[in-house]
């Protein structure tokens, strides 16, 4: 590789950190860690390499066949089933797509003071300029590295002197202590589901799609994966660390989406708190305007539109409309009053519920020689695809009931 | 002479995305139109799309049927090819296949920039 290619892989890597924290990682990580500390480190290994899988399969799908995951989804399980997977889909994209935009609004509101109402109109006003301005590269240079702020928390996790003893103790499935059975198991559900978001994959095939990703992206595709994905594990570890430091010891309850910020500034003083806000901010605003484009893409690619961000906007106008609705529709969402951290547990909740029907396509098509010649699943590839495809049924069958007999993990 | 390959129609073609003569999507193949089912030999005679087509698709595609206009009918001579998507040899406004992103065209290209 020449230099300039590993300074791009290099740019693309730290930008997926930046990308992969949204504000489902953020409530289910900190909620976890105030709940249960260290114990539940091992279920975002888990999520991380389910995601490492899954994005891989569906980039080298999308670069080898073309297709995004909306066409095979269409493509697979016909219109009926596909239709019903599309308004699910839907749904939880908004509901996530909302609950970022009032996650931007409190960061704002924290950072400056003014009133939360203006500043979800202006937050909402802002993401819509930036999507409309600026080339997908830019919205994922800005949000991506300002996103990196988020590091913070990894200082903050380790200067909260953990014991690190009982956080590697936390990396081994095992009983547990504090809090009931059911309750522990809405958190495994909840963080391999912020984890594993569905509008994740969504976005980043039909990206490559767009970016007319071929053969010679292979490479850099599992590279991104694995590297980006992992490192931006961290984040969550680091995340969950510094709850279960800090708020399980005082009992605090992180019930509002400012409360992971507190504990960088008891750590690092006014900068922690600063680097923190300014983290959250851009990985959730980059989150949202993820989550409307793939709401846009999902539909067009249902239905057959044209669709895409290099597309002049009146071209592929249902696609250009479909993402400006989403980003009204949350606006009013969030502008009614609904708490974010309570949408964020939610949404996370019920794309658990989607996830099936949005990886079973991509599987299926991995193992298709018609679609992948000899691109298609290797053995590991196979064995850790069925495996997790079996683990995400058992959440998806769970997620709900646990739901709802944890009043949402409260016990 | 072309090589022979086989097609699965349920599998290869329906549902799938339709592309116009100049790269363009244009809608999904949502229902085929087969005649010479009784007797004879059967043979795809249309390709429809949107609206209606949507009718035998399932309890939400009735539904769904209902809400969409008339489906527009496209003669499956007009298919220059069968790979993952499905090229016709016309471009979508020729085969009224554009009305869709037309009809919306007109307020989006109020914004600016658009």
């Amino acid at each position: 590789m020449s230099l300039k290619n590993v300074l791009g892989v290099a740019l693309g890597i730290l930008s997926a950190i930046g990308g992969f924290v949204d504000i489902g990682d953020l409530v289910f990580n900190t909620q976890a860690g105030a709940v249960f500390g260290y114990q539940l480190l091992w279920v975002v290994v888990i999520g991380v390499v389910g995601i490492i899988v899954y994005s891989e399969m569906c980039g080298r799908v999308s670069a080898v066949s073309k297709r995004p995951v909306f066409d095979l989804v269409r493509e697979r399980t016909g219109f009926g089933a596909g239709l019903a997977t599309l308004i699910a889909s839907s749904v939880v994209n908004l509901m996530t797509c909302a609950a970022e935009v009032g996650g931007v609004a409190i960061c704002l509101q924290l950072l400056s003071g003014l009133p939360y109402r203006a500043l979800i109109a202006l937050a909402v006003v802002g993401l819509v300029v930036a999507s409309w301005v600026l080339p997908f590269t830019w919205i994922e240079r800005v949000f991506g590295y300002l996103g990196l702020c988020l590091l913070v928390f990894g200082v903050a996790a380790i200067k909260s002197h953990p014991g690190w003893g009982h956080v590697a103790h936390g990396f081994v499935p095992g009983s547990h202590a504090g809090g009931s059975l059911m309750v522990y198991g809405y958190f495994v559900v909840g963080l391999l589901g912020a984890a594993m978001t569905p509008y994740e994959v969504y976005f980043y095939s039909s990206g490559a799609v767009e970016d007319r990703w071929g053969l010679e992206q292979l490479k850099l595709n599992k590279v991104t994966a694995i590297i980006g994905y992992s490192l931006g594990g961290i984040l969550s570890f680091a995340l969950m660390i510094v709850a279960g430091a800090l708020f399980l010891p005082a009992g605090i309850d992180p019930q509002f989406l400012g409360t992971p910020a507190l504990a960088a500034e008891h750590v690092l003083g006014q900068v922690g708190l600063l680097l923190a806000l300014v983290g959250i901010l851009f990985a959730v605003g980059g989150a949202a305007i993820e989550t409307s484009f793939s709401g846009a893409y999902n539909v067009s690619q249902f239905f057959g539109w044209r669709w895409g961000k290099k597309e002049r906007p009146a071209a592929a106008s249902r696609f250009t409309l479909s993402w400006l609705i989403i980003f009204a529709l949350a606006l009013l969402v969030v502008m009614s009053g609904y708490d974010p951290v309570k949408l964020t547990e939610y949404s996370v909740i019920f794309s658990v519920v989607t996830l099936p029907l949005t990886y079973l396509p991509i599987l299926l098509i991995a193992n298709d020689r018609t679609y992948m010649g000899s691109k298609v699943n290797g053995k590991l590839a196979n064995v850790l695809g069925v495996v997790y495809f079996a683990i995400i049924i058992a959440i998806a069958v769970a997620a709900i009931p646990l739901m709802v007999l944890t009043h949402g993990g409260k016990g | 002479m072309s090589k022979v390959v086989e097609l699965d129609i349920a599998l290869g073609v329906l549902d799938h995305q339709l592309v116009d003569s100049e790269g363009k999507n244009c809608g999904k193949v949502d229902d085929l139109e087969i005649a010479g089912l009784n007797g004879g030999s059967p043979e795809v005679v249309e390709i429809l799309v949107g609206g209606n087509a949507w009718r035998y698709r399932g309890r939400l595609g009735r539904l769904a049927a209902r809400l969409g206009g008339n489906a527009v009918h496209v003669p499956w001579s007009e298919v220059a090819a069968v790979t993952e998507v499905v090229t016709l040899k016309r471009t979508a406004a020729e085969l009224r296949l554009n009305r869709g992103d037309e009809r919306w065209a007109r307020l989006v290209g109020k914004l600016p920039g658009a």
